[in-house]
Order: C-alpha cells, then sequence, then structure tokens
C-alpha cells in the first residue's frame, strides 16, 4: 500500500474502489466499504445462482428414453400390479426393466396409433432388438440391492423407493450424471439432497436411514450398523 | 418395524478342510477365480503378486528322500473373529471402514469401492490372505464375456480377498425370501471352492449349527476361542488368537504341527491323541 | 468503472462464500469420489436372468457332467453337474477354465488357408465353401491317382458318431490308415484282447475297490476319468481303505497314498511279476477262480516262480524284497484289491509285459470281472451304420497295409501306432488332424513335426492355433464343446459303459462348424462312392438318427449308464488266459530301457503329469498357468525337479540355470531340488513350453516331449518310453 504512505504528495486516487489514505475521512472512504460490501454481495449471488440453478443444469446430461411409455395406461391393463412386467425370477432375483418377450404378447402388431408404439413395434419388436431403456434407479456395480428382502421380507410397496411411477403418464427425461455417470434418481432431484419423501433419493445414507429407523440389524464391527456386505458386493 | 432377522442366532460361517482327502490339485483356486472375476496376467510366477483369493499351499516335512512327504494346505481368507467377535487384525486397522466384520455371519467383507490402498491390513494379515491391485484388472479381447455380474470387478490401488463367496449368500437369501422362508439352509449356500473340490475335502456351513457338517467335524468349543475339540482338527497359527473359522483336519502329526509354530522341544499335540486305522 | 484489487478480493470472498452455501462443493467432492471408484475401462459385467445348461465336458477323455450357469446369452461359470454318475459335482481345474477356452483369442474363427511358407502364421480367410472345396479338392486329386492309401487321419479317439465319420470317411475313401492318439487304453485293450478275447473297454471298479495298487498311475492327477479317481481316493480314506502308489517320485498320489514305493523307473513288470510270485507263493492266490476260470495257471506260476523271486528284482526295482512281499500279501489279503497300471495320466502307452503283468495281479486274486476289480466290455455298439459304399478304389486301397504297420505280423496286438508316423509320412500325400496336437503332445516332437514336413497337405480341424494348426495347409475349426452336440462315449476310466452328451451352451460365436458336418461335407464334395456313404443331410440328424432311443435319455439326463453290461470272456475256452505261446513271449522279453548311455548321461529324465497342466490336444487356459508353482516355471524359465544328494554330486545350487541334454534334444532349465525325487533320477512335468497360443501360455517352461524320445514295445510295436537318460550341467 505505497499509496497510503506519501498520501501528501498523491492526489486522492480517481479510481473509486481503490484504497483511500488511511487519514482522509474522505467519502470515498464510507463508498469504497460499499463496493466492497457490494462486491461480496455480487459474488456471493452470483456463485449461488451458480450453484443453486446453474450446476445442476451443468451437472446433468439429459436424454430421453427409447420409447416413450405411460406406466398408467399400463398399470390398467394388468392384473398383477407392478409385478406384472417387474418380476421376481424363480432363484429370488429381480428381472428390472422388461424384456421384449414380455411386450410381445400384445405388441407383436402395432396397437392404436401413438407415434411411440409404431416406433417400438417397428423399430424393436419387429427387428427383434431389446430397447435400451434407461433406468432411473440404476445402482453403480459396487451395490448389492435384493429386490426379495424388501418386497417378500420387509413387505415394503414398491413407491417406498420409487415413488409413484404407476401414475405417469410418460418417462421423464434420463438425467445423466457428466461426472459419475449416474442416474440424477439416485441422488434426487434436488442438488441440495433435500428429501422429502422416501423415494427422491437412493443414495447409501437413503438406505442406511431406513434400515437404521426399521432396525433391521446392528451388525458391523466398524460402524455399529448394518453390516457392508448386505448392500455390496 | 422391528425385523425378524436380530431375533435369530446368529451365523458364524466357517470352513473345515480335510487335508487328508486334499490332494493339492488345485480346482478350489480356479472355481474362485472363475466365480469371483480374479484377473489374471502374462506372468503369474511372481507369487507376491499373483492375486489368488483361495491359494493351495505345498507344506513338506523337510525329510529326505524317500521319507520325504507333502501335504497341501488350501488357504482362502481365515474370517478371524479375534479375541472378541470382530476384533480381527485387519478389521481393527482399516482407516477407511473398507473391511468390516458381519456379526451376523461372522464374514469379513471387503469393500472394494471404499478401500483406498493403504494396505495396512495385508500388513496385519498373518495369513497373507490379502492381495493388492498393483495393476488394473485386463482380459484379453471377448474374456470379460465371462465376467459374473454377482462380483464387482476390482480396480487398480485396492486391497481383494476372499469373501467366503458371498454373493451366493445374498443370491440364496433373495432366494429363501421369495419362498418365504428365512433361513438360508446347509446346501443352499456353499462357497464356490467347496463345491468344485472334487476331493470333497472341503466343508462349508454354520460353525454355530449342529446340525451342520461343519460344527460336527470341527466341533468348536465356544468357551475355549473355538478350538477344535476334534482332534484331529487344528486352525493356523491358532495360539496368535486370530480365532480363524476355518478348520483343518488330518491324521498325520507333523500336518498338524505344521500348522503353527513350535518350538523344538515343544509338542503341540500333548492332548492329540494318535487316529487309529492308518 | 474499473475493478480494483479489493473489490476483486472481496467479489471472491463473496463468491466462494456464495459457493459454501451451495451444494456445489459437496456435491462435486462426491461426485469426484465416485468418479474415482468407477474407472470407465473395469468392466461392469451386464446382469440378467440366471440359467444352466447341463453338458459333458470333453477337454480331457473322463468325460464329467458340467453345469454351465449363463447370464442372459453368456456362460459366465462351469461347474460339476451334481449327481452325474462320474463327477457327482466334483469338478477339475481343467474343466473349470472351459470358459476361458470358449472365450478365447486364440480360437480360430474362420476357415483359414496358409499363405508364405508353413509355420509362419500367415492365413487368408476363406469361406466354409471355399474350404470344402480346396479339401475335397486335393482328396479327389490323390483319389484320382489311385492312392486313396495315402491319405491318412488323425483323432483323439475311434468311438463316437464324430470319431466314427472320420473313419468312416476314411473307409469309403479307401485309406486304412486312421490313427487314433496314443494312451494307455491301447496296451489295455490289447491285454483284453490277448487274455479275455474281448474287444473292447477296460472298466476300472475304483469305487468299490477297497485296495488300490497303482504302478504309477497318476490317480490324483488325471488319470482315467480323474473327478470319478479323486473322488475314489477320497472314499478309500473315509473307510479306511488302502492306496498303493510305486514310482520314483512322490507325486501328489504318492503324497496321499497309503504307502510310496519308490521304485526304480522302467522296472514296474518285473515288481508285478515278484508280487505275483509271492502271492503265489504264499498259497494267498484265490485258487478256486485260477482253477474256475483261468487256463494256463500252471506255466504262469512256472514262469514267475523261475525269474521273478522278490530276492531277484529287488536290486532292480529298488524296493527290498521283504516290502515286496508285505504289500503283495496286504494286497491279496485285501477284500476287493484292484491292481491298475498306465503311467501318469496314461498317455503313453507303456509296455504290453507290464500291462499284462498287472493284469495278472488282479487275476491272481479274482478280481476280474468282479466288483472293485477290472471288467472288460465289449465295444460301444450304439452306432449301427449301413456298410459303407465301396467302389473298386476303395476296396484297393483298404486292403493296402496299414503305412504304421499296426495289425501286421511284426505288431498283430496293436491297432494303432501313431509313434510309427516319421515312417509312415513318406506315403502320406494328405492328412486330416482332428482334436489333437500331435506336433506337440507326442513324444520326439522334433521327430513328428519332421514327419509333418514331408506330408504335402495337413488338414487341421483344431478350434485353437495351436502347434499343429500351426503346421497346418488348411484349418477348418471346429465349434468348441460348449456350442455343439456330440456323443461323449468314455473308454477309459469308467466302471460301466457311460455315454455323455455334450450340447450346446452358447450360440456358436464365430464362422466355425461342427467337425461331424464339416467331414459330412466334404463327403459329399467327393461325390460318387464316398459321398454316397454319407447319406446324412448334417451331424445332428446323423447324431440323433445313431443314438436312436438314447437320444431322448441323453437328451434329459445327460448321461447314459449300460450298468447291466455284462462284462465278458470271449476266447475260445471260456476262460481267461493267463499263459500260452504268444503271453510267453510277451513275458520273456526283456524290460523296455530307457534310450541312451549310461555313461553320457547318468540320469534318468521321466516326465511326469500334473492336474494343473493340461497336456493333450487343449492348451492350458490362463487360469491354470496361474496356479502353476513358482518351482515349475518362473517366468519363461521351467525347472527339473532333482535330488539334493544328486545335484549336490553335479554342484548345481537350487534355482540355478542348467542345461539338460537327452540324445534327442537339450534345453535351458532351472534345477529344483525336492527331497520327493529318487537320486539320479530327474523329472518334468508334461504340458509346459508351447510354442503357439497366447502370450498367457506361449513360451513358458520346456515341452517336456521334446526331449524324450519314443520307444517301441517289442511285443506290441506301442510307445512303451517311459524316460530317457540325460545329463544336467
Amino acid at each position: 500500500m505505497s499509496s497510503n504512505e506519501e498520501p501528501k504528495t498523491t492526489d486522492v486516487t480517481e479510481d473509486a474502489h481503490g484504497a483511500s489514505p488511511a487519514h482522509s475521512p474522505s467519502p470515498e472512504k464510507s463508498g469504497g466499504g460499499a463496493y466492497l460490501f457490494l462486491s461480496f454481495i455480487v459474488g456471493l449471488a452470483l456463485s449461488m445462482v451458480v450453484g443453486w440453478a446453474v450446476f445442476p443444469k451443468v451437472l446433468y446430461s439429459k436424454k430421453s428414453q427409447p420409447v416413450d411409455f405411460s406406466h398408467k395406461l399400463h398399470l390398467e391393463q394388468v392384473d398383477n400390479g407392478c409385478e406384472s412386467c417387474h418380476f421376481f425370477r424363480e432363484d429370488g432375483t429381480f428381472s428390472g426393466a422388461p424384456k421384449l418377450e414380455q411386450c410381445i404378447g400384445c405388441h407383436e402388431e402395432v396397437m392404436g396409433e401413438s407415434e411411440n408404439e409404431a416406433v417400438f413395434v417397428e423399430q424393436y419388436v419387429a427387428k427383434e432388438r431389446e430397447v435400451p431403456w434407461l433406468v432411473y434407479a440404476r445402482q453403480p456395480d459396487c451395490v448389492f440391492f435384493s429386490h426379495a428382502a424388501h418386497v417378500y421380507g420387509a413387505k415394503l410397496a414398491c413407491e417406498t423407493c420409487h415413488g409413484n411411477i404407476g401414475a405417469s403418464d410418460t418417462l421423464k427425461p434420463y438425467e445423466q450424471n457428466r461426472i459419475t455417470g449416474y442416474s440424477r434418481d439416485i441422488w434426487g432431484h434436488s442438488i441440495s439432497g433435500f428429501k422429502r419423501n422416501t423415494w427422491d433419493r437412493m443414495k447409501m445414507d437413503d438406505c442406511a436411514e431406513c434400515h437404521e429407523t426399521a432396525g433391521i440389524h446392528d451388525s458391523s464391527v466398524q460402524t455399529g450398523r448394518d453390516a457392508c456386505f448386505v448392500c455390496h458386493k | 418395524m422391528k425385523h425378524a432377522q436380530t431375533q435369530h442366532r446368529p451365523k458364524r460361517y466357517g470352513m473345515v478342510i480335510d487335508l487328508d482327502k486334499c490332494t493339492g490339485c488345485g480346482a478350489c483356486m480356479v472355481a474362485c477365480f472363475s466365480e469371483n472375476n480374479v484377473p489374471f496376467k502374462a506372468d503369474e510366477s511372481d507369487k507376491r503378486l499373483s492375486i489368488t483369493w483361495m491359494k493351495v499351499y505345498k507344506v513338506t516335512n523337510g525329510e529326505s528322500f524317500p521319507n520325504a512327504d507333502v501335504c497341501y494346505f488350501p488357504r482362502p481368507c481365515q474370517h478371524c473373529a479375534g479375541q472378541h467377535e470382530g476384533h480381527s487384525p485387519c478389521v481393527s486397522v482399516c482407516p477407511a471402514t473398507a473391511t468390516d466384520y458381519s456379526k451376523e455371519t461372522g464374514i469379513v467383507s471387503q469393500i472394494y469401492t471404499r478401500c483406498f490402498g493403504c494396505r495396512y491390513c495385508m500388513g496385519a494379515c498373518p495369513y497373507h490372505a490379502r492381495y493388492f491391485n498393483w495393476w488394473d484388472p485386463v482380459w484379453p479381447k471377448g474374456m470379460e464375456q465371462y465376467l459374473s455380474p454377482n462380483v464387482s470387478p476390482r480396480m487398480r490401488g485396492i486391497v481383494e480377498k476372499c469373501s467366503f463367496c458371498f454373493h451366493r449368500y445374498q443370491l440364496a437369501r433373495n432366494k429363501a425370501f421369495k419362498e418365504g422362508h428365512r433361513e438360508v439352509k446347509e446346501n443352499e449356500y456353499q462357497t464356490a471352492c467347496t463345491q468344485a473340490c472334487p476331493a470333497g475335502a472341503i466343508t462349508f456351513g454354520d460353525l454355530n449349527n449342529p446340525d451342520h457338517k461343519v460344527h460336527q467335524l470341527a466341533q468348536p468349543d465356544v468357551h475355549h476361542g473355538y478350538k477344535a475339540k476334534n482332534p484331529l482338527a487344528f486352525r493356523l497359527l491358532e495360539r496368535l488368537g486370530t480365532n480363524t473359522k476355518v478348520y483343518y483336519m488330518s491324521s498325520r502329526e507333523w500336518v498338524r504341527k505344521a500348522g503353527d509354530n513350535y518350538l523344538a522341544d515343544e509338542n503341540p499335540g500333548e492332548h492329540v491323541q494318535e487316529p487309529s486305522g492308518h | 468503472m474499473k475493478l480494483s484489487r479489493r473489490c476483486f478480493l472481496s467479489l471472491v470472498v463473496g463468491g466462494a462464500a456464495g459457493t459454501a452455501l451451495t451444494p456445489l462443493p459437496w456435491k462435486i467432492t462426491d461426485d469426484l469420489s465416485i468418479w474415482s471408484q468407477n474407472w470407465p475401462w473395469t468392466p461392469v459385467p451386464p446382469d440378467g436372468a440366471g440359467s444352466y445348461v447341463a453338458s459333458t465336458c470333453t477337454l480331457c477323455p473322463g468325460g464329467c457332467g458340467i453345469s454351465v450357469r449363463k447370464i442372459d446369452d453368456r456362460a459366465v461359470k462351469i461347474e460339476g453337474a451334481a449327481g452325474h454318475p462320474l463327477n457327482d459335482g466334483g469338478v477339475c481345474m481343467l474343466g473349470l477354465s472351459g470358459l476361458q477356452l470358449l472365450y478365447s483369442p486364440t480360437r480360430i474363427q474362420s476357415p483359414l488357408k496358409r499363405v508364405g511358407e508353413r509355420g509362419q502364421g500367415q492365413w487368408q480367410t476363406i469361406t466354409w465353401k471355399q474350404a470344402i472345396g480346396e479339401v475335397a479338392g486335393k482328396l479327389g486329386d490323390i483319389r484320382q491317382q489311385g492312392k486313396p492309401e495315402a491319405l491318412a487321419c488323425i483323432a483323439p479317439k475311434d468311438t463316437g458318431t464324430v470319431a466314427r465319420l472320420m473313419d468312416r470317411l476314411m473307409a469309403a475313401y479307401g485309406s486304412p490308415n486312421f490313427f487314433r492318439t496314443p494312451s494307455v487304453e491301447d496296451a489295455y485293450e490289447a491285454v483284453l484282447y490277448l487274455t479275455q478275447g474281448v474287444v473292447g473297454h477296460v472298466g476300472l471298479d475304483v469305487e468299490n475297490a477297497d485296495f488300490i495298487l497303482s504302478f504309477g498311475s497318476a490317480l490324483l492327477d488325471g488319470y482315467g476319468s480323474p473327478v470319478r479317481m479323486f473322488r475314489a481316493n477320497s472314499r478309500l480314506k473315509e473307510m479306511h481303505g488302502t492306496v498303493v502308489q510305486i514310482e520314483p517320485r512322490l507325486s501328489n498320489t504318492a503324497a496321499k497314498a497309503d504307502r510310496w514305493l519308490p521304485l526304480k523307473p522302467g522296472t514296474e513288470a518285473d515288481l508285478a511279476l515278484a508280487m505275483a510270485h509271492v502271492i503265489i507263493a504264499r498259497n494267498a492266490a484265490d485258487r478256486g477262480f485260477l482253477e474256475g476260470q483261468t487256463q494256463g495257471f500252471a506255466a504262469f506260476m512256472r514262469m514267475v516262480q523261475e525269474r521273478y523271486t522278490p530276492q531277484s528284482v529287488a536290486a532292480r526295482t529298488g524296493i527290498k524284497a521283504n516290502v515286496i512281499e508285505e504289500v503283495a500279501m496286504k494286497f491279496a489279503a485285501a477284500k476287493r484289491p484292484l491292481a491298475i497300471c498306465g503311467r501318469g495320466k496314461g498317455q503313453v502307452p507303456g509296455s504290453l509285459k507290464e500291462a499284462l503283468a498287472v493284469h495278472a495281479l488282479n487275476a491272481l486274486v479274482g478280481n476280474i470281472n468282479a466288483t472293485g476289480g477290472v471288467t472288460a466290455f465289449s465295444a460301444y455298439d450304439y452306432i449301427d451304420w449301413a456298410d459303407v459304399v465301396t467302389d473298386e478304389v476303395a476296396a484297393k486301397g483298404r486292403q493296402t497295409p496299414r503305412l504304421d504297420g499296426a495289425g501286421s505280423d511284426k505288431y498283430p496286438n496293436a491297432r494303432y501306432l501313431l509313434n510309427h508316423l516319421a515312417d509312415a509320412a513318406d506315403n502320406i500325400q494328405a492328412l486330416l488332424v482332428a482334436e489333437s496336437n500331435p506336433c506337440y503332445a507326442l513324444p520326439d516332437t522334433r521327430g513328428i513335426k519332421a514327419a509333418f514336413d514331408k506330408i504335402p497337405f495337413v488338414v487341421s480341424f483344431s478350434s485353437f492355433m495351436d502347434e499343429t494348426a500351426m503346421n497346418a495347409d488348411i484349418i477348418l475349426p471346429n465349434h468348441v464343446y460348449l456350442e455343439r452336440f456330440e456323443d461323449v462315449p468314455v473308454t477309459f476310466g469308467a466302471g460301466y459303459p457311460t455315454v455323455g452328451l455334450c450340447r450346446p451352451v452358447v450360440e456358436p460365436l464365430y464362422h466355425t462348424q461342427h467337425l461331424g458336418d464339416t467331414i459330412i461335407q466334404v463327403a459329399k464334395a467327393l461325390k460318387g462312392s464316398v459321398g454316397a456313404s454319407f447319406p446324412w443331410p448334417d451331424y445332428k440328424t446323423c447324431l440323433k438318427q445313431s443314438l436312436g432311443d438314447k437320444w431322448d435319455i441323453l437328451k434329459q439326463k445327460g448321461v447314459w449308464v449300460d450298468a447291466s453290461a455284462n462284462p465278458g470272456i470271449e476266447t475260445a475256452s471260456g476262460k481267461i488266459v493267463l499263459m500260452d505261446d504268444t503271453l510267453g513271449a510277451v513275458y520273456t522279453a526283456d524290460e523296455v530301457p530307457a534310450p541312451g548311455d549310461a555313461a553320457t548321461y547318468p540320469l534318468v529324465l521321466v516326465p511326469y503329469d500334473s492336474i494343473r497342466l493340461s497336456s493333450r490336444y487343449i492348451g492350458d487356459p490362463p487360469f491354470m498357468v496361474k496356479t502353476v508353482s513358482d518351482r515349475i516355471v518362473k517366468g519363461h524359465d521351467g525347472f527339473v525337479e532333482i535330488n539334493p544328494e544328486t545335484a549336490a554330486k553335479l554342484s548345481l545350487a537350487d534355482g540355478q540355470m542348467a542345461t539338460l541334454t537327452t540324445p534327442v534334444g537339450e534345453a535351458r532349465v532351472r534345477v529344483n531340488l525336492d527331497n520327493g525325487i529318487m537320486p539320479d533320477v530327474v523329472a518334468m512335468p508334461r504340458g509346459l513350453g508351447h510354442t503357439a497360443y497366447d502370450e498367457f501360455l506361449a513360451g513358458k517352461g520346456v515341452n517336456v516331449n521334446q526331449l524324450v524320445g519314443s520307444v517301441d514295445d517289442p511285443a506290441s510295436g506301442l510307445d512303451a518310453a517311459w524316460g530317457i537318460r540325460a545329463k544336467l550341467a
């Protein structure tokens, strides 16, 4: 701050944001503070905008599903609820997104006039190509999730984790995290990680939270909670 | 809601390996490689760098021809319980909570994504059961096709080890849940090595369950740190107090003695009766 | 307005504070850590529906049942088939590694035609139509010249539809020169024919035996149907039965045996006959059986009394007379004793004398065609095809003597003598090689390679680029076993006639074709009587028709066991021949020596077998190589096993490099001091030193077949080489 040391020889700088001579109670001093504060606020505001609004937009890329699909419409047609299509195999494993095999029973020919239906039948059914569905709830490879334990064991409803997908008319865009490659649904829609419903997030903490409140096991020596190998592989 | 599992008697999965039957054929090793997506390199002859969750050690009696004798020791992770449940050498040193002990099953887990590769656990393990991935696993073109989705392939820089094929327990539980019974039966959860062993030398099951064959073979003594009551059964480096869950059986005294370090004039088998019939 | 430093800093501080109030830093930290745990190059195996396909393993002659786990269309794991009569859930290392063969980069993906010199590995991809046309064209030319006998064929077996189709092609074409790769089956078949008049296979009832006397057979390293042998061994442990292992090195079998008799290699027949002497002299033989069901006992007794007293063989065998007596008496005293022969996995037929002597031991204790003993089953007869259509060329060609001399006056007791290939090669113009790798797996690989060099046209049907395929002119790759249907008759090592069904687990991955289809197509392309001998449109039709009602049984159960098969004695007298003129000549023949002179070569090199090394057609998959001890292979170096005492004499230290020289070759090896091997004997495993395949197998260790030669058994002409003299410096 060389200018401060030589106040007499130096004019007050025209730079409003510049440092004022220390001894001078000039109006610039309080104005400088205001500017400083203003800069701070601007920085704060800008970064908040970036962090809360821009960042999520940049972080996730949006992809649409290969074919749109109405869970609602299908749920009305089947007798066994979600399990009609998302069923358990005989060995207790869960089938996940249905394969063409299950669709083909009804969709051998184009039904109705929907454009998606036409695409589905022509591009996939006719060519015997599986639909490359983008799975919102896909977990990383290190995770072992047992649907059987939750559906048969704990008698949880599908909605507990997946929300009321059965009521949806269309498939929302699949948002993929550009860094991790995972679906946005794992972290949850809220960028702050805030959740209102049990199905809003699917991170490990969310699993652990439910396990803890449900009082399932406390067998981990390391954490005093549920053991690592229960959900990892 | 309180789930029923907590009321169940905790399991203590373990193994009994009959060294009289074991022929050292190594089928257990390959069953394990194949089951657990264990990688391989062009040169696997530096055995310190060769990832073998299950490793068959050749032990000799040190005598000269024709009195030389050989015994093979298959060595999976010993799943140590330690002095008190979960005081395993590796679990107690892991700074990352990457390896854990489940009181529910007695299995020592290793979570690859959690591990950051400090290798403390490898230093702590008295059995060399843990292996470090110095390289990224690479499968020759096309061979990644046979990888099993039930076990995550590992990445460079982390430690891995035998899990007692825990994924098979997970799958068996899936089936048990679906079928509405909760207990996994003895034959529903068997490790890949046990299943493959052509000599039938490996037995696997719940050491706490008197109906299970492992319990009957080893007869673990709950009041004495689970030491085997069967005089032919022993554990490796038992006197370290690692309280392992892998028991070995042999009718040969030098083999039983090879399982631990003894002073020259020490007789480990004082309480052990010589078997009859051979 | 200019931004001053202060305000800029303030802006940055504000920005930092603001950022801290957003989820950005925490979210990015979390995402980055997740990213670092999931490198994109670490494969993520896709999940899907799990299923199992039951099939039969064909990687060795054992015929174990396998159960292959699939996830959607991928095969992910091979397991042993529970409840299978041979292996009941158990499975060996090779069987477990099968998927590394299926998905191997060393697979041949389409027909290939050699461009450039042989062995250079320069190939041109051709279509199946071209390939069939090429082979049929060449074979047609040779036939046109009226020399159909100049076609030869090598296959690993002579039973089962595929082998029989090859044999049929040879017959219709007009050549008698079909070769089965050698094994102890050759010796056993000769023994069964000479003593019991049975043309067929030996059954070893190891499951019910309570005393197994093994003359070097690697019960625990791949002999017979390997897993069955393991199971029998474990059962013997449980019921306190006995295994006595006779061989010069402490093999796994010897280590697990209740008693190991380290004998000087090559003297097995002497030992067996001395034991016979003891059993007869001590009156421990089964008199009732001998009187009722054998002939020539008196002459046999005279022979062993004169020539094989324990005292007289003790020095030769290196086993003390009292030990011979003790073991012989224990053998005779057992309820169901069983003596078996065939060194190691039984890859070398061995001497007829030895096999006869061991068979005689079983006869003395009355354990032939009995529970827990040795049984003779007639050849599989489920393939009942119409006779081949024979034209003049074929009739004439088939009348010519076999080029290897098998069945001739000189070698009446042998059916196939592939060990004579070097001599036969001069007259072979075309050679078909199926599911075997003679350029690697036969003893004296240099001689075999030279024989191949003489043959103008070599056709390989190999699925893999192995040593023999490398030396072929054209390759018509077969599907691997996990992609095809095939009947798998088990001709050695089972207790009863057993046929397994090999069936496709996955769709063929490449442009390969079933060998059965290839043979049928080549035959049809040859037209005329050859084509007419193959009435089937394709192999699968042929298989189904041939199996008849067994097809459904096999489809359903995967295996068919003829437990009601009657073991036979079909000699003129209806009795087992212990001695006659033919056998007398065999028994009086000298022992087969190890080639080489003792002065130049003071040591004896014996090859041994390990179940961790595949030493036949199949090359070790990476998983198997991974399990091989660093005392057998280190980097690229192979080891030779030597007794510390012998090594000290030669001033060799453990791990030191040395040159191992034999009369047929030399190799640089490392020294492995081992107390389990007899002094002055050195040993190396079969199954290493490949020159073909990839970096996971090629160039590791030494192929012991390069160092050992083949020695004709004087009685049969079969290869009886058990070792060779050697020096190490």
